[in-house]
């Protein structure tokens, strides 16, 4: 018998056990999923904290900035051309500032990069590397199409005069939606090399979890994208 | 009590809860698409104040759910870890960070 009362030759067989699935699959966790996919979740967890912090951030600077502005506080009005200052103290809100047909369909492609993206894991799942190989390189060309439209849009908006130093708004918008951004380019790289190991014939059925977990990524960035166009873009 | 290693079979990523289709991850994507159609649409409908927000809120919010639940696979792990103190400890950890961001919202609205 062992320490804790299981028979020696139930407890060999036991860890046998253990060893050959991690052998097999590469983790092994008492929680029903595997180590790897809990600590994700956990990244993703942090993750959410400063995203929340972000658009608490926003959402506390504009209406300081909107109240600023209503107020006709001299400095700040001096900040933005005065067609805009005019727009937004008419409207009460900064949301005339926005191109929402565009951000609309910034929205489209997004939400059909997170379609292409499971539809990656699951070919890969059932050993359909062609059509991994596709998804994956649908998913990365969304991703790129997305964040040259962002690039436009901050091209368009710095024209406008939009500045991320001019005031509170450009601080809090360029911040929040540049991370947003940099998220996404992070996530294409991942997919870059995702694609570079399914063309090397690395990334085969047993990787599978490899290809869930940067799914778990792209998935995470476009829940925030769903936030992020509700809460700045659409409500004033 | 002894653990048998049939016993560890269901602690282990090979029982996963079955995904779901493909066909149903194109139903989720149309849900969403459509959704988010509808959201444009009633910011441009020239509603305000809550007859605004809260549609739009509750819309954001089933969004949300929908990409974590189905595209995320949360509905299907969370079957798995059904019943277990983690399981507990992942929607308390939600409700907590949910309650802690409102009173700090709270606080700069009402200025506490």
């Amino acid at each position: 018998m062992t320490d804790i009362g299981i028979p020696v030759e139930e407890s060999a067989a036991f860890i046998a056990h253990e060893q050959e699935l991690v052998h097999e699959t590469g983790h092994a966790s008492s929680l029903g999923l595997s180590n790897t996919k809990l600590a994700f979740w956990l990244f993703l967890g942090s993750e959410c904290l400063l995203f929340g912090a972000l658009i608490s951030t926003y959402l506390l600077s504009v209406g300081n900035f909107v109240g600023q502005v209503v107020a006709g506080n001299p400095r700040v009005l001096a900040t933005m051309p005065a067609e805009v200052m005019n727009e937004i103290v008419e409207k009460g809100s900064v949301n005339s500032f926005f191109d929402i047909p565009f951000t609309s369909a910034s929205s489209f492609i997004l939400l059909m990069s997170s379609l292409t993206m499971v539809l990656a894991h699951k070919a890969v799942s059932e050993g359909n590397y062609r059509g991994t190989k596709i998804w994956l390189s649908a998913t990365a060309l969304l991703g790129s199409t997305f964040i040259s439209g962002q690039v436009y849009e901050f091209t368009v908006f710095y024209r406008e005069g939009l500045h991320y130093d001019g005031n509170l708004f450009g601080s809090a918008f360029y911040t929040l939606t540049g991370f947003h951004g940099a998220h996404v380019t992070v996530g294409i790289l991942m997919l870059v090399a995702l694609l570079i190991m399914a063309f090397k014939g690395k990334l085969q059925a047993d990787r599978a979890e490899t290809v869930e977990i940067i799914g778990l990524y792209w998935h995470f960035v476009d829940v925030v994208w769903v936030l992020i166009f509700t809460v700045v873009y659409l409500i004033p | 009590m002894a653990h048998t290693a049939h016993d560890t079979d269901t602690h282990h990523g090979h029982d996963h809860a079955a995904h779901p289709t493909e066909k149903q991850y194109w139903m989720v994507f149309v849900l969403l698409v459509a959704l988010t159609a509808v959201e444009v649409a009633w910011s441009f409908l020239g509603a305000e104040g809550p007859a605004l927000v809260i549609p739009l809120l509750v819309m954001m919010t089933v969004k949300f759910f929908l990409v974590a639940g189905a595209f995320m696979h949360l509905y299907f792990d969370l079957k798995i870890l059904n019943g277990r103190l983690f399981t507990w400890a992942f929607f308390g950890a939600i409700l907590l960070a949910g309650a802690v961001y409102a009173a700090v919202i709270a606080s700069f609205r009402f200025n506490i």
